[in-house]
């Protein structure tokens, strides 16, 4: 952490001990320990949310895992707190992994279904199990005591004020440590992750896993602060109020989800007091309307854009003064609340702040990159594996054959690959060239035929698995993981490096510290090594497509891979781009590494390969040196058709 | 044996139900590639706005067009607010997010107007079971049955027979194709949001005789009948009406042997387990990913 | 008829098109040839509002349509049978024709004798014929490709657009979809045919453009191309 958030952070942690000490009043103390235990949970729900970008609406479920696994412990077996709280978060994170199963193949919609359907199903188990969660009646859980010491209300305050500030620095170390980026790569681009060596099944259920194990800690906490629990309390409102808390705080920000997290347990009561509502809508239709017309003289937005949110909250200020009371509408305004941020403020209010305040590219919580220095020998020679030596065939195909319900994509294609080459795939479109990168690469699984790479058999074998034994690639429409650093893409790829686990995130350990510490120096090198060196810290996304495609190849030189397959890295470059892809290529060749090329500049194409294989409706017409090749009578009559002049 | 048969006629016109809902999941996944997660409400807010009119004295046949009518309309605001903008920015979670914001405030709207109790719906037809194949069947559900059944041949005559319902069929297959022929895949898609609430708000005034009609009727139903969608393929018109006819007789055969309040238990598990097993569906066909 | 000036197009951040002019003529047929990835189809799309251009100019029939809907320009005569084919699959041979007519019978357009021309359209492709009433998904590539010529004449346009309709085809089938483009020449259609393989392309049209990373290389009467190397140049590389 750097030295102004660390400052930040002690402040607020005082501020906020200090806090039952400047009011004696136990309301607001409970209150303020309802936002940090709610605050908790929203920490993990962000992990779900807001880095693999799924919706999650079975954390009420999840929570209630918690709570009730608390009052259950205490209720049956009278356990004290040292048993409790791990218990909460053990079995809850239990059932997180239980929810991942039926997650783990479905993403969007679907997911979001599965987590209702889970939330649901857990929501009905607690009120009919009655013989263990006394169902609707509920369970009396008193605060608990440490030691003997019964805790009172500042007690407990000041208990979980820590265990917040603990979850808290756990949270960020995760997040900012090679497994948070893993969990954005799986929303970047599931298929390049996999293709990195980051199983999206894995972490999947990882980030399911340790989301959930926050939430049974909050819902521990929650229990022993409210000191009644009852099934309908975790229902389908509370996980949208979550949902709504952490895209209205602000995704992948800690502040966020306390901002979050203080919105939803304010706003029902500020709903419960009329007047006050009346006052604070009126308010919000003066700013927004003022804001407005700001943005419209200064050019930042338009009329039309802001059309809707000036008449909406006018409209809102107004109904407000219409009705006797507000509280039966507050799902109503959280509906409305919802499709404001969606459309308006993606980045909740916390992001929206930073957008405001803060030059791009500063945000990026990296290490002063002056003091590290970028490994000179970022490209590992590659290794001689198996005793193949240059010349000898590291890869063969034989008899490929990819069917696509009639359609043969592949019809019978042997591939013989020869360590230390660079080999060129070409042939017109629709050939068959990308879909035989694919099958080389377990994307799609061959209906017949055999690949060997380096002595084992690829087929039937996991795109993730086959990444880490020595096959890396780049794609044809470029799948960076747009939201990171061009040096958090490269890390991604260097994530087989890490052996660190949780535990030695978590606290820091020298172990992950050096990991962490040659990730970034290796991936420098890198950057360096395909002249990215200055764009390090910018996002992927704002990159020029000719950067794109070079930091691909660096993200795939990360695997340390024996062979490399580039699909098309020359599309859509200009000339000047394009020799430098041709420099960056030779001397990935000069280190030993093995290389399959895509492409359809045959200036190309003829100038780096030693060999070159040409495909025509899936089969192989002709194959041989560059030269060989280009005066082939069937290949002119494949690219141009008919008898050519 | 009797009481099973019972419970199987039952199952079954709770069956045609869900599908018909499914059906609604189906028809906007196809032409957009989105689903309405407020698509229970617009069940609920058929069944009450049916209600209502019902109570009001006007008949219980001229009510159901209004009803129809009224989900066109409900659909279509559904699609303008929610989903339009969202597949404007490409943003899935963007749809996502404000089809259950939209489906929340429908349902506040509905606790406020019409309370949060559950109410009686007045059935139509007589309330005395009539004897089908040595068990009792009550007549209103027979009508649900066949209620479900012209609704969704009539919408499958549209999509065969008029030149309107082949441009729908036509997004559905290829978007960027059915522009090249001069459709505007936009409206297309409009109208297919308004015709899944039509359906839904159908489904519900032809439902609530037979069960409690309240605020709260459509959250359960919405999923649950989005569990049928899958296990239909989200493609497959034929694998909803056999997906919602198994989960329905499975839910009255649980709530009576097991217990009522586990009742929505299976339909919830079933989801799970199809989507843990075979996400395309027992009828759908997989779909072959583009890299 | 249909005048592109100065073309610039591309998707998201890669621009593929930098400046394109071509003219196709009432009548004639005008071919845009180049090896892959040099940005044919991209033109076509920008044409027939597949995808915005970014900057340039095209008309149709005197009216601007570069910042129109494509559903607006079919409306307005340009058909497009796109690459790929992209037939409606689980709709038959008729109704995939009929769908073609959908501005005619929707009041878009001169209505015409919709029955008729779908009659004729089976007559001049038989092996639709045949299969009127099969599903389209279930064709072959060829069939498909001829249905979706067809499909776009059935608009009665004033212009069609021919993307790649050899792609993916034997060449016996590739034969036979060029005597059914030459037929329709002989019927006064106006075409902007646009295609990978050079040759046959060349042999049906009468003027021609090279496209080569996006910019139109060499341009010339069809029969003079022929024989220019700078269109092998084109595909295979190697000394311009």
């Amino acid at each position: 952490m750097n030295s102004k958030s660390l400052i930040t952070g002690v402040a607020g942690a005082a501020l906020l001990a200090a806090f039952p000490l400047i009011t004696g009043n136990p309301y607001y103390i409970h209150m303020v320990g309802t936002i940090m235990i709610y605050a908790i949970l929203l920490f993990g729900l962000d992990i779900v949310v807001g880095y693999t970008g799924q919706v999650s609406l079975g954390h009420a479920g999840l929570f209630g895992v918690g709570s009730y696994t608390a009052g259950v412990l205490f209720l049956k077996l009278g356990a004290p707190l040292w048993l409790i709280i791990p218990a909460s978060i053990g079995v809850t994170a239990g059932f997180g992994a239980l929810l991942a199963l039926p997650a783990l193949r479905v993403t969007g919609p679907y997911l979001a279904m599965v987590t209702l359907a889970f939330g649901t199903i857990i929501q009905i188990l607690i009120n009919e199990m009655d013989f263990l969660t006394e169902g609707p009646l509920g369970i009396k859980v008193p605060k608990p005591s440490i030691g003997g010491f019964q805790l009172d209300e500042h007690g407990f305050y000041w208990m979980v004020l820590a265990l917040m500030v603990i979850s808290l620095v756990v949270v960020d170390r995760i997040l900012k440590s090679q497994l948070g980026r893993a969990f954005e790569a799986l929303r970047g681009s599931p298929v390049a992750s996999d293709c990195m060596g980051v199983s999206v099944y894995r972490y999947k259920v990882y980030a399911f896993v340790i989301s959930a194990g926050f939430a049974g800690l909050a819902g521990c906490l929650y229990a022993y602060s409210e000191q009644y629990i009852s099934p309908n309390t975790y229902n389908f409102e509370l996980t949208v109020l979550f949902l709504l808390a952490v895209i209205m705080g602000g995704r992948k920000t800690r502040s966020g989800a306390m901002l979050g997290a203080a919105i939803i347990v304010l706003l029902p009561k500020l709903l419960d007091d009329l007047e006050m509502f009346r006052q604070v809508a009126t308010v919000l239709a003066v700013l927004m309307a003022v804001g407005a017309v700001v943005g419209i003289l200064r050019k930042m937005t338009t009329l039309r854009q802001m059309a809707l949110p000036v008449v909406g909250t006018i409209a809102l200020a107004g109904f407000s003064f219409w009705l006797e009371s507000i509280t039966d509408w507050r799902l109503s305004i959280f509906g409305l609340m919802i499709l404001f941020v969606v459309y308006y403020l993606q980045d909740g209010i916390v992001g929206f702040a930073i957008s405001l305040f803060v030059r791009k590219g500063v945000r990026k919580n990296v290490q002063a990159m002056a003091d590290v220095d970028a490994a000179k020998d970022a490209i590992m020679q590659a290794a001689n594996t198996g005793h193949i030596e240059p010349g000898q065939d590291l890869l063969t195909a034989t008899g490929i054959l990819m069917q696509f319900g009639g359609l043969k994509a592949i019809n019978q294609v042997d591939l013989h690959i020869r360590r230390g080459t660079i080999h060129g795939l070409i042939g017109p479109n629709g050939s068959g060239k990308s879909t035989m990168m694919n099958v080389l690469t377990g994307i799609y699984v061959p209906t017949a035929g055999s690949i060997s790479f380096a002595g084992s058999s690829v087929v039937g074998r996991t795109s993730s698995d086959i990444a880490l034994s020595g096959i890396a690639r780049t794609f044809q429409n470029v799948q960076l993981f747009g939201e990171m650093t061009a040096l958090q893409n490269v890390q991604v790829g260097l994530h087989h490096t890490f052996a660190s686990n949780l535990v030695d995130v978590s606290l820091h350990s020298p172990r992950y510290k050096r990991e962490e510490a040659a990730s970034v120096a290796r991936g420098l090198g890198l950057i360096n090594f395909v002249g990215l060196g200055d764009l390090a810290q910018e996002e992927a996304r704002n990159l020029p497509y000719g950067k794109q495609r070079l930091l691909e190849i660096a993200r795939a030189l990360a695997l340390d891979p024996q062979l490399l397959l580039l699909d098309e890295p020359a599309a859509g470059l200009t000339a000047p781009d394009i020799k430098e892809l041709v420099t960056i290529i030779r001397k990935i060749r000069d280190h030993g590494i093995t290389v399959i090329l895509i492409e359809h500049h045959m200036d190309v194409v003829m100038s780096i390969c030693d060999q070159v294989s040409v495909l025509d409706f899936g089969q192989k017409i002709a194959e041989g040196k560059p030269a060989e090749v280009q005066a082939d009578e069937k290949v002119i009559e494949a690219y141009l058709g008919g008898t050519a002049t | 044996m009797e009481i099973f048969l019972q419970l199987v006629y039952s199952g079954i016109a709770l069956g045609m139900i869900y599908a018909v809902i499914a059906f609604g999941y189906q028809l906007t996944f196809q032409t957009s590639d989105t689903l309405n997660f407020g698509q229970g409400d617009a069940l609920m807010l058929g069944a009450m706005v049916g209600l209502t009119l019902v109570n009001r004295g006007i008949n219980y046949w001229l009510m159901l067009p209004i009803v129809i009518a009224f989900g066109l309309v409900q659909g279509a605001v559904v699609e303008r607010i929610g989903v339009a903008p969202a597949i404007k920015i490409k943003s899935e979670f963007g749809w996502i997010m404000s089809t259950i914001a939209l489906g929340i405030i429908f349902k506040n709207v509905a606790e406020n107007i019409w309370g949060r109790d559950d109410l009686k719906f007045p059935s139509p037809l007589p309330e005395s079971p009539i004897k089908f194949l040595g068990a009792n069947v009550l007549p209103m559900e027979l009508l649900v049955v066949v209620g479900a059944i012209v609704m969704m041949l009539a919408v499958e005559f549209f999509n065969r027979k008029t030149i309107y319902g082949k441009a729908v069929v036509a997004t559905f297959n290829d978007r960027d194709a059915a522009k090249l022929m001069g459709i505007n895949t936009g409206l297309v898609i409009t109208f297919s949001y308004a015709l899944s609430s039509a359906t839904a708000g159908f489904a519900g005034a032809l439902i609530a005789p037979l069960t409690l009609t309240g605020a709260t009727m459509g959250a359960v139903l919405g999923l649950k009948a989005f569990a049928v969608a899958i296990i239909g393929g989200l493609t497959s018109g034929l694998g909803i009406i056999v997906g919602g006819i198994i989960l329905g007789v499975a839910e009255t055969t649980t709530g009576f042997y097991l217990s009522t309040g586990y009742k929505d238990v299976p339909g919830l598990v079933l989801l799970l387990l199809v989507l843990a097993f075979k996400p395309s569906g027992l009828f759908g066909k997989s779909a072959i990913k583009k890299v | 008829m249909l005048t592109i000036k100065n073309l610039e197009a591309g998707y998201g951040k890669v621009q593929v098109l930098h400046g394109i002019s071509i003219d196709v003529p009432k009548g004639k047929v005008v071919t845009l040839i180049g090896s892959n990835g040099a940005g044919k189809t991209t033109t076509m799309r920008a044409i027939s509002g597949m995808i915005k251009p970014t900057a340039g100019e095209i008309v149709l029939n005197g009216k601007r349509i570069d910042n129109l809907e494509s559903y607006t320009i079919a409306k307005l005569g340009l058909a497009h049978s796109p690459e790929g084919r992209r037939v409606f699959a689980t709709m038959t041979v008729t109704d995939n024709l009929i769908l073609g007519a959908f501005a005619r019978l929707t009041g878009s357009r001169p209505k015409g004798d919709v029955a008729g021309d779908l009659e004729r359209a089976l007559e001049l492709f038989p092996r639709l014929k045949e299969r009127r009433l099969q599903l389209a998904g279930t064709l072959s590539g060829g069939e498909q490709q001829m249905l979706a010529m067809a499909r776009a004449v059935m608009l009665n346009p004033e212009v069609v657009l021919l993307d790649e309709p050899s792609m993916g085809l034997a060449p016996i089938l590739v034969e036979e979809v060029f005597r059914i483009i030459e037929d329709l020449k002989s019927r006064g259609v106006t075409m902007l045919l646009v295609e990978q393989f050079a040759a046959a392309a060349l042999k049906v049209a009468d003027y021609g453009y090279v496209l080569e990373n996006g910019r139109i290389s060499v341009h010339g009467d069809a029969s003079k191309l022929r024989d220019d190397p700078a269109v092998r140049a084109a595909y295979l590389g190697g000394g311009h």
